[in-house]
Formats: C-alpha cells, sequence, structure tokens
C-alpha cells in the first residue's frame, strides 16, 4: 500500500462518500478519520524517511499512469527533505482545522465539511507529487473549496471577498502555469517529472534569455499566490472574510504552494534567472512586506484583519530568503514555511475563538479578556509571540537562518528585515493587550453582562494544542527538520562555495 | 555527577518546574510555590558545587545544521560564569523563598511561580552561553519572562502598558544586537566566545561597529540611556520580581554580556560605552530625588548604579600587549605584539555582585514594607516604621549604607574601585561619578528617613506589622551577603569566595591609602547631610517646599523622555501608520485591483466570466479544462 496515496486519496474517497448520502452522524465520525489519516501518515512517512531509499533526494516513489504518459504526464508521488516537512505540517495544520470545523456550529455543516476534505486531499497532494503537473493540479482542486467556502461560509463581504481572491489567485496561477509550460517545452525533455526534467537541464541547460523570462513569469505568478507585495490585497480581505478552518489551510499551507513552487521548481531548474531577479525579488520582500505591510499592520483595528496583515509581512521574510540563492537561505525559508504554517493557523483559529466571546473583531471593543478565558489568552499570547519570532518557537530558527543567509548577499535589506522583528512585537503585544489585558471596555462590558465569556472549551483547545505543540516542538528541536532539509537541499543546490573570510585573512 | 551534567541539571531543572506547573498545577497556587522554590533550592546547590567545587569546562553540541551555517548550544564554564551562576542561583533562592511570603494570597499564584521558574531557566541560559547566538537565544527568553512578570496584575492598565513597553523596547535593543551578531559572524567567521579570542589574537580587523552594536543589546537589557525608560515602568510587577529580575540579575545581564566580548573591543567603543553609562547614572540619580514611590526610587537607583557598571566596564581596567604571530604574504610569520584593549571586567563584575546583594536586599525590604502597610508605596504616607518593623529596618538600614559606600561595607569597595579607575583614566568622568556618588547616599538616606521615621502617616502604616519568616529570612541573609560581599580576596583568600573567581578577582583595580577611606566618608556625609537638612519625616517633599525650581527642574528632566517617546508613538509612529494604511486601502483596494481585473477581463474569457460574480463558474472552467486534457492526451481530438 502506497502511504501517500493513501493520505491525498481518503479525504477525497470520503468527501465523495458525503455528498452520496451517508448518514449525518457516520459521515461525521468518517470525516475524523479522514482529517486524522493524513497526519498520522505524515508521521510515520517522517519516521521512515531516513532510513527510505533516495532517488535524487526522493523517497517513497512511485508512479501511476493516468492515461496522460503521452503528454509526458504521470502521478508520481514522492517525498524529499523539502516536501517532507510541509506534507506533515500540511497534514497537522489539516488535523487542527477539521477538528476546529466539526465542533463549530457552522451551518450546513456536512457541505462545509466535505469541502474542506477535498481541500486537505488537494494539499496532501501538493506536496506529495513529484510531477509538476499534478503539483499544480492538486493547488487548483484545492483552491476551488477555498472560494466556494469563502463566498458561503464567509463573514462581512464575503461576496467582494471572494471574487477578488479568485481574480487575484487565478490570474497568479495562470501565469505560474505559463511558467510551467515554458519549462516543459523549452526544456526539450517533453515531460513534467521533476527529476526527469532536473536531469535534463543539467545536461542541455536553458538559454539565459529564457531562464529569465520564465523566472519572472514564476516569479510574479507564485509570488501573488503568496502574496507578494504590491499583489497582496487579496489577502487581508479574503483571511478577514474566510471562515476559520478556511483561512487556518488557505494561510497555513495553501499559500506556501507558490514558494514551494519556487524552491522545488523554479530556483532549481532556473538558477539564472534566479540571480538576475533576486534583488527585485529581495527588496519587494523586504521593502514592500516587511515594511510597508508591517506599518499598516499597526494601523489595524480588526483583530483578523491585523492577523491577515501578519501572515502577509512574514511572507516578506520568505521571499528575503529564497532571493539569497543559498542551502542556508532556502533551508531558512523551508522552515519558516512549516513553523508560519502552524503560527498562522493557531492565530486565526484563536482569533475565530475570541470572536465567539466577545462578538467582534474590533480590538477596540475588547480588553480583560484574561479573567474569563486565561487557557485561551495563554494561548494567543504564545501564538503571538511564536509569529514575532521568540526563540522556543519553531518560527525563530526561520527567521535567524535567513537573516544569516541574507546578511552576506543584502546587508542592507537584512537589516531593514530585522527592524521588522521590532514592528511585529509592536502591533503583536498591541494585539494581545487590547484583547486581553487592562479593563474590559464598555461595549465588551455589555456584551459580559449578557453573555458572560467562558474559557476554550476542549473541542476548541485540542486543535490549538496540536498547533502549539508543533511550534515548541520545532522550536526546541529544529534538527528534526533540518537534518532532512540540509540533506536535500544541498544536492539540489549547488554547493555554496565556503569562502573564509577576507577580514580573518588579513591582519 | 559530571560536570556538563550538573550544569545541565541547574538549566534544565527550572525549565521541568515551569512545564509541570503550566500543564498540572494551574489551580494549585500551593503546590506551584513549593515546587518552584524547592527548585529554586536544588538549582543553588548544583550551582555552588559548579562554582565551588572546581568545575571549569566548555561543552557544546551542534543544535541546527543547514549548508555552511552551524549554530551550536554550548557552555562555557569559567569563573566569570560561575560567579555570575553563584548570584544569579543564590538571589534567585532568597527571591523563592521571600515570594512564598509575599504572594502567599494571590489568586493567581501558580502563574506567579511558573514565571519565576521560566525565568531562573532563562538567565541560567545566558550564564552559561557560549556563543552569541545562544546568548541571544536566551536574551530574548529573559525578556519573555520579565513581560511575563510585569504583566503579573494584567487586568491593570498601567500593568499591561508596562509589559508591553518593557519588551518592545528591549527588542529595539535587541534588534541592534541581533545585526552586531549577524556583523560578527560575517567579519570573524564564528560568534563562539572561546574561538574568538584566537582569531582576533591571530590578528584579525577589528571595527568599533560590532562591539557598539552589541553593545545596544546591553543598553536594553541593562536599560541604559536612551532605552531607559522601560525599567522604572517595570515597577509595575510584583515587588520580588522587581528584586530578581529588574535589580539584581536580568538587568545586569547586559554587563555580564559586555564582559563575555571583550575581546571584541576597541578603545572608540569603550570611549562610547563609559560616556553612555557614565550618563545614565548621573540622569537617574537626579531623578531619583524626586520620586515619591519607593519602588520607582529603587528603579531610578538601579539604572544609576547599571550606569556605573557600564562606565566602569568603558574605563577599561588596564592596557595589555600580547605577542602574536604576524603572517607575510610569502607565508613566513614573524613575531610581534598588538595592543589590546582589556575592559573593566573586574571593576564591573565586582559591583553587579555587591549590587545584587544590596539592590535585592533593598528591593525585598521594600517588599516587606509595602506587604506590612497593605500595599501602600508613597513613602510619604509611610514613617514610623523602624519600631513596627524591627527586622526590616535594621536590614534596610544595611542596604542603604552599603549602597552610599560606607567603609567596610561591600558597596564601598566596588565603587571605589570604580572610582579609583576613572580617576587614573578620566577626570572628567570621575568628577561625575563622584557627584552621582553623593547624590546616592543623598536619596537613599531621604528614601530610609521618610520612610522608616516620625509618625505614621496613613492607615496602612499605623497598622503595619513585620512580615512573616519567610520574608524575614532571605532579608538577613542579603543583609549578611551585603557586609561581607566586598572582601574579594584578590591577593589570597576571598572571604565567602573562596578562590572559586579568581580570574574575575585578580582584575579589580585596588586603590591604596587613607585617602580612599576619607574620600568615602565625605561623600558618605555630604550626601547624608544634606538630606538630613532638606528632608524632614512628614507628608510633603522637603525639596519642593524648599527648592521648588531644583524640584520643578529634576520632575521635568525625569519627564522629557517619556514624554518625547510618547509624542513619537502617537504623533509619529502611528500617524505614518494611519497614512500608510490609508494609502494601502485606497490607492491598492481601489484602483490597481480594478485595472488588473480589466486587464485579465480583456485577455481571459475565464476571467470575465468570474468577473460577473458567479465562483461556480470557476468549477466548470476547471472540469471542462481537465475533461479537455485526458480527452487530448487519450488521443480524441
Amino acid at each position: 500500500m502506497d502511504l501517500l496515496l493513501i493520505a491525498i486519496v481518503a479525504p477525497l474517497v470520503l468527501a465523495l462518500a458525503m455528498v452520496l448520502g451517508l448518514p449525518k452522524a457516520l459521515a461525521r465520525n468518517l470525516a475524523y478519520l479522514g482529517f486524522a489519516l493524513p497526519a498520522v501518515i505524515g508521521i510515520i512517512l517522517w519516521c521512515q524517511f531516513d532510513a527510505a531509499a533516495k532517488e535524487s533526494t526522493y523517497a517513497f516513489l512511485t508512479t501511476y499512469d493516468t492515461g496522460l504518459t503521452g503528454l509526458g504526464i504521470n502521478l508520481t508521488l514522492g517525498l524529499n527533505g523539502i516536501s517532507l516537512p510541509l506534507f506533515v505540517m500540511a497534514g497537522i495544520v489539516g488535523l487542527a482545522a477539521g477538528l476546529y470545523a466539526l465542533q463549530s456550529a457552522a451551518e450546513r455543516l456536512n457541505h462545509y465539511v466535505t469541502l474542506l476534505l477535498v481541500m486537505q486531499g488537494g494539499l496532501m497532494g501538493v506536496f506529495a507529487s513529484v510531477d509538476v503537473f499534478f503539483f499544480y493540479f492538486f493547488h487548483e482542486l484545492a483552491l476551488i473549496p477555498t472560494f466556494i467556502m469563502v463566498g458561503i461560509w464567509g463573514g462581512r463581504d464575503r461576496n467582494y471577498a471572494a471574487m477578488k481572491m479568485t481574480i487575484y489567485l487565478t490570474v497568479g496561477a495562470m501565469l505560474s502555469l505559463i511558467g510551467l509550460i515554458a519549462i516543459y517545452y523549452t526544456s526539450g525533455a517533453q515531460t513534467f517529472d521533476m527529476i526527469a526534467l532536473r536531469e535534463a537541464i543539467a545536461a542541455e541547460g536553458l538559454s539565459t534569455v529564457a531562464q529569465r523570462n520564465i523566472f519572472g513569469l514564476l516569479m510574479f505568478g507564485f509570488g501573488i499566490l503568496v502574496s507578494l507585495w504590491p499583489l497582496h490585497t487579496w489577502a487581508p480581505l479574503g483571511y478577514g472574510a474566510a471562515p476559520s478552518s478556511v483561512a487556518m489551510l488557505h494561510a497555513g499551507v495553501l499559500k506556501k504552494f507558490g514558494l514551494y513552487g519556487l524552491i522545488q521548481v523554479a530556483l532549481p531548474l532556473l538558477p539564472e534567472g534566479a540571480a538576475h531577479w533576486a534583488l527585485i525579488l529581495a527588496t519587494l520582500g523586504v521593502v514592500g512586506n516587511v515594511l510597508i505591510i508591517g506599518v499598516v499592520a499597526m494601523a489595524q483595528r480588526d483583530l483578523k484583519q491585523l492577523v491577515g496583515y501578519s501572515s502577509v509581512m512574514h511572507m516578506g521574510y520568505a521571499f528575503l530568503g529564497v532571493a539569497c540563492l543559498s542551502v542556508v537561505g532556502v533551508g531558512g525559508v523551508v522552515f519558516m514555511m512549516v513553523a508560519h504554517g502552524f503560527s498562522a493557523a493557531l492565530l486565526f483559529l484563536l482569533a475565530t475563538s475570541i470572536h465567539h466571546r466577545t462578538q467582534t473583531f474590533d480590538l477596540d471593543e475588547m480588553g480583560g479578556l484574561v479573567k474569563s478565558a486565561p487557557v485561551l489568552s495563554a494561548f494567543f499570547v504564545a501564538a503571538t509571540l511564536a509569529s514575532i519570532g521568540l526563540p522556543g518557537f519553531a518560527n525563530f530558527w526561520g527567521e535567524l537562518t535567513i537573516f544569516v543567509a541574507a546578511w552576506q548577499v543584502f546587508p542592507t535589506l537584512t537589516v531593514i528585515a530585522i527592524a521588522g522583528v521590532v514592528i511585529s512585537a509592536i502591533y503583536g503585544l498591541r494585539a494581545a493587550a487590547k484583547v486581553f489585558f487592562g479593563p474590559p471596555t464598555e461595549a465588551f462590558a455589555k456584551v459580559l453582562q449578557e453573555q458572560p465569556a467562558t474559557d476554550l472549551t476542549w473541542s476548541e483547545r485540542l486543535p490549538a494544542l496540536l498547533l502549539l505543540v508543533a511550534l515548541l516542538a520545532f522550536g526546541f528541536w529544529p534538527k528534526l527538520m533540518t537534518d532532512s532539509i540540509n540533506e536535500s537541499v544541498a544536492e539540489i543546490y549547488p554547493a555554496v562555495e565556503t569562502t573564509v573570510p577576507a577580514d580573518v585573512a588579513r591582519n | 555527577m559530571e560536570s556538563t551534567q550538573l550544569a545541565l541539571f541547574a538549566l534544565l531543572m527550572p525549565l521541568l518546574s515551569a512545564t509541570v506547573i503550566a500543564l498540572f498545577l494551574r489551580r494549585a497556587g500551593a503546590l506551584a510555590s513549593y515546587l518552584s522554590t524547592a527548585t529554586a533550592a536544588v538549582v543553588m546547590v548544583a550551582a555552588l558545587m559548579l562554582a565551588y567545587g572546581g568545575h571549569r569546562f566548555d561543552a557544546s553540541a551542534d543544535w541546527l545544521t543547514l549548508g555552511d551555517f552551524t549554530l551550536t548550544l554550548g557552555i562555557k564554564f569559567d569563573d566569570l560564569a560561575a560567579l555570575m551562576l553563584s548570584i544569579v542561583a543564590v538571589i534567585g533562592f532568597c527571591v523563592h523563598l521571600f515570594s512564598l511570603g509575599y504572594m502567599h494570597d494571590d489568586g493567581y499564584r501558580a502563574r506567579f511561580f511558573g514565571g519565576l521558574s521560566i525565568f531562573m531557566f532563562s538567565m541560567i541560559g545566558i550564564v552559561l552561553a557560549d556563543n552569541l547566538f545562544m546568548m541571544f537565544i536566551f536574551w530574548e527568553l529573559v525578556g519573555f519572562s520579565s513581560y511575563l512578570l510585569i504583566n503579573h496584575y494584567c487586568l491593570k492598565q498601567s500593568a499591561a502598558d508596562a509589559s508591553k513597553k518593557a519588551f518592545i523596547v528591549n527588542r529595539v535593543g535587541d534588534f541592534g544586537f541581533l545585526i552586531g551578531i549577524l556583523m560578527c559572524y560575517a567579519a570573524y567567521g564564528t560568534v563562539n566566545l572561546n574561538e574568538l579570542p584566537d582569531i582576533i589574537a591571530g590578528g584579525a580587523m577589528m571595527s568599533a561597529a560590532i562591539p557598539l552594536l552589541l553593545f545596544c543589546g546591553a543598553v536594553g537589557k541593562s536599560a541604559q540611556m536612551p532605552l531607559h525608560v522601560w525599567l522604572p515602568d517595570a515597577m509595575e510587577g510584583p515587588t520580588p520580581v522587581s528584586a530578581l529580575i529588574h535589580a539584581a540579575t536580568m538587568v545586569a545581564a547586559g554587563i555580564y554580556m559586555l564582559c563575555r566580548i571583550e575581546v571584541l573591543m576597541v578603545a572608540d567603543a569603550l570611549n562610547v560605552i563609559m560616556w553612555v553609562g557614565t550618563v545614565t547614572a548621573l540622569y537617574a540619580a537626579l531623578c531619583a530625588v524626586v520620586q515619591s514611590d519607593i519602588k520607582k526610587v529603587l528603579a531610578y537607583s538601579t539604572l544609576s548604579q547599571l550606569g556605573y557598571m557600564v562606565a566602569a566596564f568603558g574605563l577599561g581596567s588596564y592596557q595589555a600587549t600580547v605577542p602574536v604571530e604576524i603572517g607575510h604574504g610569502d607565508g613566513t610569520m614573524q613575531a610581534g605584539e598588538i595592543w589590546i584593549m582589556v575592559g573593566g571586567v573586574g571593576a564591573a563584575m565586582f559591583h553587579l555582585t555587591t549590587h545584587a546583594f544590596f539592590k535585592a536586599l533593598l528591593f525585598l525590604g521594600s517588599g516587606s514594607v509595602i506587604h506590612g502597610c497593605h500595599q501602600e508605596q508613597n513613602i510619604f504616607k509611610m514613617g514610623g516604621l523602624a519600631k513596627k518593623m524591627p527586622i526590616t529596618f535594621a536590614t534596610m538600614t544595611i542596604g542603604v549604607l552599603a549602597i552610599a559606600g560606607l567603609p567596610f561595607l561591600s558597596g564601598f569597595y566596588s565603587k571605589d574601585a570604580i572610582l579609583h579607575l576613572a580617576q587614573q583614566q578620566n577626570p572628567t568622568v570621575f568628577g561625575l561619578l563622584i557627584f552621582t556618588a553623593v547624590l546616592t547616599s543623598f536619596y537613599m538616606i531621604r528614601l530610609w528617613r521618610i520612610t522608616f521615621f516620625g509618625a505614621a502617616r496613613s492607615d496602612g502604616a499605623e497598622q503595619a506589622h513585620e512580615s512573616g519568616f519567610t520574608m524575614t529570612l532571605p532579608l538577613i541573609a542579603l543583609a549578611v551577603l551585603s557586609i561581607v560581599g566586598g572582601y574579594t580576596g584578590a591577593h589570597g583568600e576571598g572571604l565567602i569566595y573562596g578562590t572559586a573567581f579568581t580570574q574575575v578577582w585578580e582584575q579589580i583595580p585596588h586603590p591604596e591609602g587613607i585617602g580612599v577611606f576619607i574620600k568615602s566618608l565625605v561623600i558618605l556625609a555630604v550626601g547624608a547631610g544634606l538630606a538630613f537638612a532638606l528632608y524632614k519625616p512628614g507628608a510633603s517633599d522637603g525639596l519642593a517646599t524648599k527648592v521648588p525650581a531644583a524640584f520643578m527642574g529634576l520632575t521635568l528632566l525625569k519627564e522629557s523622555f517619556d514624554k518625547g517617546y510618547d509624542y513619537y508613538v502617537a504623533k509619529v509612529q502611528d500617524r505614518f501608520a494611519m497614512v500608510l494604511n490609508f494609502l494601502e486601502q485606497i490607492l491598492l483596494a481601489g484602483l490597481i485591483i480594478r485595472g488588473l481585473a480589466g486587464v485579465v477581463g480583456l485577455f481571459g474569457l475565464g476571467a470575465r466570466a468570474l468577473h460577473t460574480g458567479s465562483l461556480h463558474t470557476y468549477v466548470y472552467w476547471f472540469l471542462l479544462g481537465v475533461v479537455l486534457l485526458w480527452g487530448f492526451a487519450g488521443g480524441l481530438f
């Protein structure tokens, strides 16, 4: 049995079963299974990865003929050190989002859960695909339910938000599709298989012009999907409107598709193109995402928008890391993607839990929630500290390694990026203080009178705990992840020359 | 047990205690307090065994490897670390014990003691760290513990604001610290404290930028100007926290860090450090004069004394020449000498040590006073406590005399070492530090006289009572240390130090002769005499009534920084954020996206169909694409 295939297919099959009219109670119990299986499989594969046989960095390789072989397309599944941590992260965040959705009081819960299962199946597929076509296909498969769920179950401005998200993300996906097809043709390999593409390009090499043009397409295409400034405006709006589990899965996992594409496909195949665009990418990421969006985040009054903006801001660090074009930088980005997946999902989850108690997302109408909900406040403060890069949480390692890598290449931009660490502390702690500390505002005192706030229930606590434990585990033992990342990245990326710093050699 | 295991035990026990409290003892305050205190006790035993048992070692383990970048976590346990560890462990235990009584009736005791444990873990991490990345990690973690504990009374707006301010201001300092670490790594290829001296001795290029950026971290953590504003506000935390974190240990971490990176120092950097310290010492002493909150007086006094330590480090105890081999381009080596500036590690660490004793004593004493007076913190509403709280009074008196520099008490020796250094190096700094010393005895005698003498001036003070033994015991222990802490025995056996910290103590400059006593006595007498002349135990501030202009001026001086920062945050930073947000919403959301949608509409049918508003259209396009693709591959077309 191919566990990878099960992880992808199980949620999809269950979704299909629910559409076909399973009894409601049974369907929900099976849904738990659909969310749990990918997470469990992810962890099992993680444990087996070190010992597994590898071909061109990929382990657990299997190929299925889907009838597209004539076009050079096969469903090839496998994991390498870059995709493995993301695969596991997708499984865990998916489980948390599923658990949170199943306990929520959403209308037409069965439909909601069905769509979420489809999304989950697509997500697992994205990171398990070695074939670029299916990598893209699974992304679309996860994206469609996203739009529908935002449009139907969303909050304020859901129609406008859903439309804007759809337009932006479709354009982004189209641009990257054009880029991927261009690689398919210009490489002369006539295949979408990553391993074959890498070998073909290593042997032949693409012309510099082709590399530059294709990388440009991919950079902006994938960039839109990851909310590269100034093409980010769909994100805060979309996340502000999205129902919590969808925001968790999209901001946490699906958004990483773009970065993953850059790291796994664009950079190794188009090194010259990447070098050409690196400075632009780093500048947009640091000045745009980190600095400008960071400052914009400070002005937010709506908690969910704030979390959305903070998610956009942190992508700037990832762009900086990608632009370093080095093992350290890319490794840092993978770490950051995984960490951000957990922390962003946790923040969206908790923001919704706060809303249940305050009946508002307006930060100026809360306060003093710690008194009635101490566990919720502990979780939220922990999630905030994780996202602002406090050591002990996974995000810290991602940021630190990116800074180390970036200092060699873009020292000035790195200084600005580090200033972002102060900015995120300002808006993060402000939000925590406004929601939880100090005396309650008048408006919130009234809400409390009508409906006293309870602390985090166990059904909310469980998914939150899952994410928090993951953040702490990687925060304390980064080796859990870096060992496998390092091996793959070092093989895929040409070894960076280790030069003795000039100052040391001199007297 | 082996040295490494013992050190790991001391490091990890508090983490274990904090974890157990967070997971299982949230509602069991009493149990949590016993667990945390017991942990502090075993940590103290382990630390003293390490320090006095002759364990000196280095150990490290790779923690993260990506490409050519490897981050290690390790322990560098030399005399300096041993000294700092002993201070942290001993004061830590005293404060835990004191807190058993002080926090007995607090509803959130478990959170408080959990916070103390997590602080002990983080602080010991800084002390043991063998490289700058590791130090930075624990540096941030003590910042977090400080945030947690300042915010203990988190339903008070002022506590919430103070904790936020402390964390953010520290992050501003850490901004420079981290850049400094990255520059150091880029320049020398390592940030390991054991490897750096070899590379420097090998004749690597030195720059003032690296030590000064690293110093930014100390400016934040040790609350030097201009980042000193968070420390007075941090007094919103419970008093034991102020004693442990915001007086004795964490705020001194900046000085410890400077001593750790001494090899990186160059003359220009030391000069800047000296002036920052001197100005902070003077400024804070001036501010302390006009405070009426007992904890605020002590907070400004802490700032001032930290300034002393920073200045001491900057003054440098001696300049040494070190023989090196200088390589030539053709591969031959030639013997030569280079000048190395040596910071005033001895004097700075000496004052750090004695200050930890007497300032922890003063803060815990003030805690005892506050507890006895039913949470009254205004010294003008106290009075007459000398008789009602005899142990607190006696121990606090020792603390006051120690900080004021009465001969034969600990503060006398350490302050004199610094003044002696200043006298040799820089007459202006010497003058300013002498003046600061006069101010110190002035404001401390003021505090002492108004608090303990005269008639009780509030109900709280009227009903004051001596605190229980868990609170008086640490006071007595710290009072003893404040007396004997000055005998370092640099030329032989130290009274309480033995020969454990010789490497540090031998760097203390020793003034000779009777002049030292006279100088100190004059300083003490002038300060105390002025205080006696100006202040009578009463409900009003003597300076405000007798010399109102001076009082107003000093108050203005104290407020100027807070006002300046408030103005910056409200009028510059927040407005800038609002303007950018406005642009973001209008320009991007309004114009560009509409424009883009238009472009897409022109080019793509699919997007235009979406633009009509139906999401389901997208699903159909997707399915159509899938059918077409498979059809094409299957040879249908």
